[in-house]
């Protein structure tokens, strides 16, 4: 009977949709591909989503309060301001903690709380990774480490927050702002003229692999 | 009235310049640091070397120019007087520094970063060179603290340099670990997210190289903390190398560090223009088998694929089906065996076609691939529960078995068809002997060789009812249907029920108990769909209209499930942590080597049957089990049932393309041996007590197959 037999079809073919690739083989994410997905809860305790920003630009920073590399960009205002030049032009910045309870950078949600209104940052929400998840999805290697995806869910840059990989606060002003034209390029929908850059900075500290 | 004094006389003290080849130097917990100079007295005109002194407390490590995935190089900025000019920092060979997942390319312990430096010609003798130099750099344990500090040397200046005693030996040493040009050819290449490197020479051999790491001048072309799989034969070494981030540079530059057979460490400057990927020249290398004999263990690897435990409900099913074509017409028989070959070698096809594109997108896939996603184990349970239930009568296909004309028409064709299909998908999980190295010669190939290795391999699983195509009158030999047919059929039910619970049972590991939740309610889903379907065939009318809308919304009810599948969480206690056993990671596996102890390295998965048959039979038994404890075998298993990069690497650069994968590392260091892929406790006690100099042998392209 013909339709019982286009079932068994139908099901076959369904059977290859699990073909189709998924991120958890590749190496790295790429340049434009989707970005990888995550679901972190954030100073608030409320849980956030790479998809519930469809539709925006959004800037991830990793952080760790305590590293030298992260203190230059903070203690010079630098990383607030280009946080709140985001926030003007409706982009999403996502402060991203990805230290296990016990290594430097591990924040509890009071902490991060109190950190940003102390250092008078600007990011929309401060995710709070401890399992380190989205680091490895995103493959992280430092603090900062930047990367910028567009309002499509694509990932259009990731790498350094400027050109100059050093922790001293004079090297900011003569450093190219890598992230920032970045952000600037994907928010007015210009390309990025480096979508890969070196990121410098401390190592994540990652939580054991589950 | 003496304290004030002594302070200042010891304050004068610290801040006099040194006289002798060490500047006074600048202290933490962490490090000790100084302006070293090889000589004690300069003279006019003639370069000297002077250098940063490096005494880290343990643990603490500084940085490589390619300081690796984190960190930054320290940075010496030098005054010098009038005339003197000086050269850059010349580079000692670093270290892998692992850190978690990461790795750092630096220093531990003692180091000297040397520079020359040439004074003017026109100091006179009796005035004295003063250099000052101001430094700084990022020293890390756990955590990175920047430090800094400033040097002064000052040297006298004689008609003759004099070696400083206590300085020049340092020097010696440190002109040991610079990196020496490469006396062999150096050629690269990558394609996607691989490549390697091959250094050719004479003085190359297994017992010459024991260790050798690529350390990549630029940041970010290479994987900094990949595995570099290491291939040694006599003449010629392959390092495989993993991509990075970064574009690839015109000319691929670094530091190769070499440890010999006497542990003694030595580096190289390479520079090679990336090309195509190079491959040793001997027989042991992974793209080792050519053609030819790629195909004919594919088509032999296929023929064996049907003894193997994924394939027999199928079988099952397709002796069924030659069971009701006894009787048929030659032209029947003939379209139904064409029909299934057809299936078999098209969906072989399909498969090396879709891990071809995965690669060359720069993914991972490896062989079983599809067995690493929850949706797909689960659709492929669903549809064994559903021939299942069509095997014990619940509904039928094509009208009911024993009916003369049941066979008519080309619904039996396409049935056969899907079969093969079905076959080969299921079958997968399963790696046959000579189909490993036939898969891995297949991938190294060109995208044709690559098809037509599948290809092969599709043809040598249909083989045997191919030959019905050939001989139909073979048919006639099977007895008439009959009563014992319709018992056959529903026997045989069972082997398909036993295959769903095989694969839930590969779903409880891949999602835990909320995705195996999803799957069982799909299942009943699916035996509703199949009632109402089998009571449509019976109805007339409104019954049937019914009963199909039951089947039609039973569908849908389960493919909703879908989504649940593929977002449900992995289960948090890693799958298959073998009892006694640690998961599988490099620096693990580097580790235990640094100790001496010889490393078993066992590449599994939840879905491989054929791994989990290996396990029980040969590697859970005590008599292997004592051999391991008594030789103090390290025993790492890497799990590779979602799939990983990593893992997937390691299999390709021995050549595989799938689990299982067995390496037994010996203890003295050298390459690993590969043990076939059906394992006895024979083979594994034999391959502990093989000495360790069988380095080299990789045997993906040699002719055991195990």
């Amino acid at each position: 009977m013909p339709f019982t037999l286009r079932r068994r079809a139908l099901l076959a073919t369904a059977g290859a949709l699990p073909f189709l690739p998924r991120p958890s083989w590749a190496v790295a994410p790429s340049i434009g591909a989707p970005a990888p997905a995550f679901s972190l809860p954030d100073q608030d305790g409320k849980t956030h989503a790479l998809a519930d920003f469809r539709g925006r630009t959004v800037v991830l920073e990793w952080t760790n309060h305590d590293c030298p590399f992260v203190r230059k960009h903070y203690s010079s205002g630098n990383m607030q301001r280009f946080q709140r030049e985001a926030a003007e032009r409706g982009i999403v910045w996502l402060s991203i903690a990805s230290s296990p309870p016990g290594e430097q950078g591990h924040v509890t949600p009071e902490q991060a709380r109190a950190l940003t209104s102390e250092r008078e940052a600007a990011p929309a929400a401060v995710l709070l990774d401890p399992r380190s998840q989205a680091a490895r999805a995103y493959g992280a290697t430092t603090t900062p480490h930047m990367y910028v995806i567009d309002a499509e869910g694509v990932l259009r840059y990731m790498g350094g927050i400027d050109s100059v990989p050093s922790n001293k606060v004079e090297d900011i002003a003569r450093a190219a702002p890598l992230a920032r034209d970045a952000m600037l390029a994907v928010a007015e929908g210009r390309p990025v003229a480096q979508a890969v850059t070196r990121n410098y900075g401390c190592a994540i500290k990652y939580a054991p692999a589950a | 009235m003496f304290r004030p004094m002594l302070l200042t006389a010891a304050i004068l003290a610290l801040a006099a310049p040194a006289w002798a080849g060490e500047s006074a130097p600048v202290r933490s917990e962490r490090a000790t640091m100084t302006l070293a100079a090889e000589m004690a007295s300069v003279a006019p005109g003639q370069p000297f070397r002077i250098g940063l002194r490096q005494r880290l407390a343990p643990g603490w490590h500084t940085y490589w120019t390619n300081p690796g995935d984190a960190g930054t190089p320290p940075e010496l900025a030098l005054t010098l007087p009038e005339g003197a000019t000086a050269g850059e920092i010349q580079w000692p060979a670093p270290h892998r520094i692992p850190f978690g997942p990461l790795v750092n390319y630096g220093y531990e312990g003692n180091t000297l970063l040397p520079l020359t430096v040439t004074p003017p010609a026109g100091l006179q003798p009796g005035q004295s060179f003063t250099i000052q130099a101001q430094g700084n750099w990022l020293i890390c344990e756990q955590v990175c603290i920047p430090e800094e500090g400033s040097f002064t040397l000052t040297l006298p200046v004689e008609a003759t340099a004099r070696p400083d005693p206590a300085m020049a030996p340092l020097f010696q040493q440190a002109e040991a670990e610079l990196p020496r040009p490469t006396p062999w050819q150096a050629t690269a290449g990558f394609q996607g997210q691989q490549g390697a490197l091959l250094l050719s020479g004479e003085d190359i051999s297994p017992q010459s190289v024991k260790e050798a790491f690529f350390f990549p001048a630029e940041w970010g072309v290479l994987d900094h903390a990949g595995a570099q799989p290491l291939q040694v034969e006599a003449g010629a070494l392959r390092i495989g190398l993993p991509r990075g981030a970064a574009e690839l540079p015109a000319q691929l530059a670094g530091v190769v560090a070499i440890t010999d057979g006497a542990g003694v460490r030595s580096a190289y400057t390479v520079s090679a223009t990336p090309g195509p990927v190079p491959a040793l020249p001997g027989a042991a290398g992974t793209s080792g088998l050519p053609l030819g004999q790629a195909l004919l263990w594919a088509a032999l690897g296929g023929l064996i694929l049907n003894l193997m435990p994924c394939v027999f409900p199928i079988l099952a099913m397709k002796a069924l089906a030659i069971a009701r074509l006894s009787g048929a017409a030659r032209a029947e028989v003939r379209g139904h065996a064409a029909s299934y070959t057809a299936g078999v070698v098209l969906s072989f096809l399909l498969l090396g076609g879709v891990l071809l594109a995965l690669r060359l997108a720069g993914q991972s896939a490896g062989w079983g691939f599809q067995f690493t996603s929850p949706v797909f184990v689960a659709l492929t349970g669903w549809v064994m529960l559903a021939v299942g239930l069509n095997l014990s009568g619940v509904f039928h296909f094509g009208g009911p078995v024993g009916a003369g004309g049941g066979l008519a028409g080309r619904g039996g064709h396409l049935g056969s068809f899907a079969t093969g299909g079905l076959a080969v998908l299921v079958a997968t999980p399963c790696t046959a002997p000579f189909m490993a190295a036939a898969i891995g010669a297949a991938m190294a190939l060109p995208p044709a060789g690559t098809l037509a290795v599948f290809g092969a391999m599709g043809l040598g699983m249909a083989a045997p009812y191919a030959l019905l195509a050939l001989f139909p009158g073979l048919a006639n030999r099977l007895p008439r249907p009959g009563l014992w047919m319709e018992r056959l059929k529903q026997g045989l039910a069972f082997p398909m029920y036993g295959a769903a619970l095989w694969l839930l049972w590969v779903l409880a590991q891949l999602t835990g108990p909320e995705g195996l939740a999803a799957a069982l309610a799909g299942g009943l889903a699916i035996g509703f769909g199949a009632w109402a379907l089998g009571s449509a065939q019976g109805a007339r009318g409104r019954g049937r209209l019914l009963g199909r809308g039951g089947a039609a919304i039973a569908l849908l009810l389960a493919a909703a499930l879908l989504p649940r599948l593929h977002d449900a969480p992995a289960p948090t206690a890693a799958a298959s942590a073998e009892a006694g056993s640690e998961p599988w990671s490099e620096a693990g596996v580097a580790a235990a080597r640094a100790a001496g102890r010889p490393v078993f390295v066992n590449l599994t998965a939840a879905w491989c049957i054929t791994c989990k048959v290996n396990e029980r039979v040969a590697l859970s038994t005590d008599a292997v089990r004592g051999a391991f404890a008594q030789r103090n075998v390290a025993y790492f298993t890497g799990d590779w049932t979602r799939g990983g990069e990593e893992i997937a690497t390691l299999l390709r650069a021995h050549g595989r393309e799938g689990v299982p994968l067995y390496l037994v590392y010996p203890a003295g260091g050298g390459a690993p041996q590969v043990l076939p892929q059906i394992l006895t406790e024979s083979i594994v006690l034999r391959a502990l007590e093989a000495p360790a100099t069988t380095a080299g042998t990789s045997p993906a392209g040699q002719a055991t197959p195990g």
